[in-house]
């Protein structure tokens, strides 16, 4: 079965749509609020109704997080623990995102393109990391030597997922022009997964995935 | 105002706990059911409860079969503090004008990070009230010109309350060359003056931060703004420098990324040619 170009295939369904969108804001909220208790900033405490209040929502975002990025497996962990050749290329090529400095171009990918497998995998594993160290620091009062380890894994993991953020949070709005519809819409024009997915669009075409 | 502080002479103290008291009516705190475990210690522990307390040491001596130390423990009110650099809200753990670390109930979040925070184990977290407690040198009393409760109380003298070079000027005129807490952790609030170690009051010799909170304060913090701010510098730059990566359609039909709407494929279209004909 050949895909017309002009068609638009559905790259994510409504419930990894929604599994993204919960887990965006949680994380967007929750980094907000651990700033503003790292470096005492006023006018954030504030906006999330004063420090008390923001501890409390804190903590249970951390669990609503915990629990998009528990199911979050179902939705892109086979996918990301996938890993071929072309993936290997894609890191030499640097993506094909350095432009006129690095001119090598990316390899046809799956689904999912290497930087966003490792992402995933990066957010999954220093996800798991702040989510335990969370709940300690949440749930052990009186344990100090706990308490003190967990709050420095707690801010280790932060720091890691505030490197990687950025980069994921550009590449799919400014970076990549267009690529912000998989989140609002799901689907993506053919012609423009055949340039982002190729291998992906192939398999379809073949009759091998969905 | 000048650095205010508390000196405590062990030697000095008889064990009547009456400061215990006094700290509790002054602060409001009520009483607690303890155990007897065959001692007078009591309460065993300080609690939100209690924020100070007398403890009653048995040590080894020369002259008789045990020496009966009876050790205050309280804050210490360092100058350096180690729960004010953990503290996650602003305004919740403050020095006052006499160089006391004060607690505010109301900012407080109640994350009871300080409590792993401090190097002397002092402040307990209240599960009832979701909050911090510990002594705050008595900040309602002392800049009204009045003494902490419970050095006002001291029958002996083992509670001195006043200004902080003054004490420690005193305390060398008594013949206690080192001042604990003189010089540790920036210079503490609650001196003592001990005859022998430190260690022999149950104090260590040189009490620490934990380095674990030293590196977070020092290192990890710059590095959260660093990360997250550095990168979106970086992706700033990559827009500027090499700018996004533009997909464009190779074919010249109108391409559908912004719309909702779904093109029909050729077959359909070739199949609605056929009907209009």
């Amino acid at each position: 079965m050949k895909l017309n170009n002009n068609d638009l295939i559905r790259k994510e369904t409504a419930s990894s749509m929604t599994n993204h969108w919960v887990l965006a804001i949680s994380c967007l909220l929750l980094t907000l609020s651990g700033f503003a208790f790292l470096f005492h900033i006023q006018s954030i405490g504030d906006l999330f109704g004063g420090f008390p209040m923001m501890r409390n929502i804190h903590n249970w975002l951390g669990v609503v997080f915990a629990v998009s990025l528990f199911l979050s497996m179902w939705n892109w962990l086979k996918e990301c623990i996938t890993f071929g050749y072309n993936d290997i290329e894609w890191c030499i090529a640097a993506g094909g995102y350095l432009g006129k400095f690095w001119k090598k171009k990316a390899p046809p990918m799956h689904k999912l393109n290497t930087g966003q497998k490792l992402f995933y995998l990066c957010l999954l594993i220093f996800g798991l990391g702040i989510i335990v160290s969370g709940f300690f620091i949440w749930l052990s009062p009186g344990f100090r030597t706990i308490m003190i380890l967990a709050h420095f894994l707690h801010n280790v993991c932060f720091i890691l997922i505030g490197i990687f953020l950025p980069i994921h949070i550009y590449l799919s709005t400014l970076g990549n022009p267009g690529t912000i519809r998989i989140m609002i819409y799901g689907t993506v024009p053919v012609w423009w997964a055949r340039k982002k997915s190729q291998q992906w669009v192939e398999e379809i075409e073949e009759g091998h995935s969905h | 105002m000048t650095t205010k502080a508390l000196l405590i002479t062990p030697e000095l103290c008889i064990g009547c706990r009456g400061c215990q008291i006094a700290c509790k009516s002054w602060n409001q705190l009520s009483a607690e059911k303890t155990k007897n475990h065959g001692g007078y210690e009591n309460p065993p522990d300080l609690t939100p409860n209690n924020f100070n307390k007398i403890r009653f040491m048995e040590v080894p001596s020369e002259k008789n079969p045990t020496r009966w130390l009876f050790v205050s423990q309280r804050c210490m009110h360092c100058k350096d503090a180690g729960c004010m650099k953990i503290c996650s809200s602003p305004g919740a753990l403050t020095r006052s004008e006499t160089g006391a670390v004060v607690t505010n109930h109301e900012k407080c979040v109640g994350c009871h990070l300080c409590v792993a925070g401090c190097p002397f184990n002092v402040p307990r977290y209240n599960r009832k009230t979701n909050k911090l407690a510990k002594c705050t040198q008595c900040a309602d009393r002392v800049p009204n010109g009045l003494t902490p409760l419970c050095a006002k109380t001291c029958p002996t003298g083992a509670i001195a309350f006043g200004d902080r070079d003054e004490l420690l000027a005193k305390a060398q005129q008594k013949g206690y060359a080192k001042v604990y807490g003189e010089m540790d952790l920036g210079g503490l609030g609650t001196l003592f003056a001990f005859k022998d170690a430190p260690k022999i009051y149950g104090y260590a010799d040189k009490p620490a931060i934990n380095e674990f909170v030293i590196f977070w304060h020092k290192f990890l913090k710059p590095a959260s703004w660093l990360g997250i701010g550095g990168m979106t510098a970086l992706m700033g730059l990559h827009y500027l420098a090499v700018g996004p990566k533009k997909e464009t359609q190779d074919k010249e039909e109108p391409t559908c990324l912004c719309g909702e709407k779904i093109t029909e494929s050729t077959e359909e279209r070739e199949a609605n040619h056929e009907t209009k004909q």
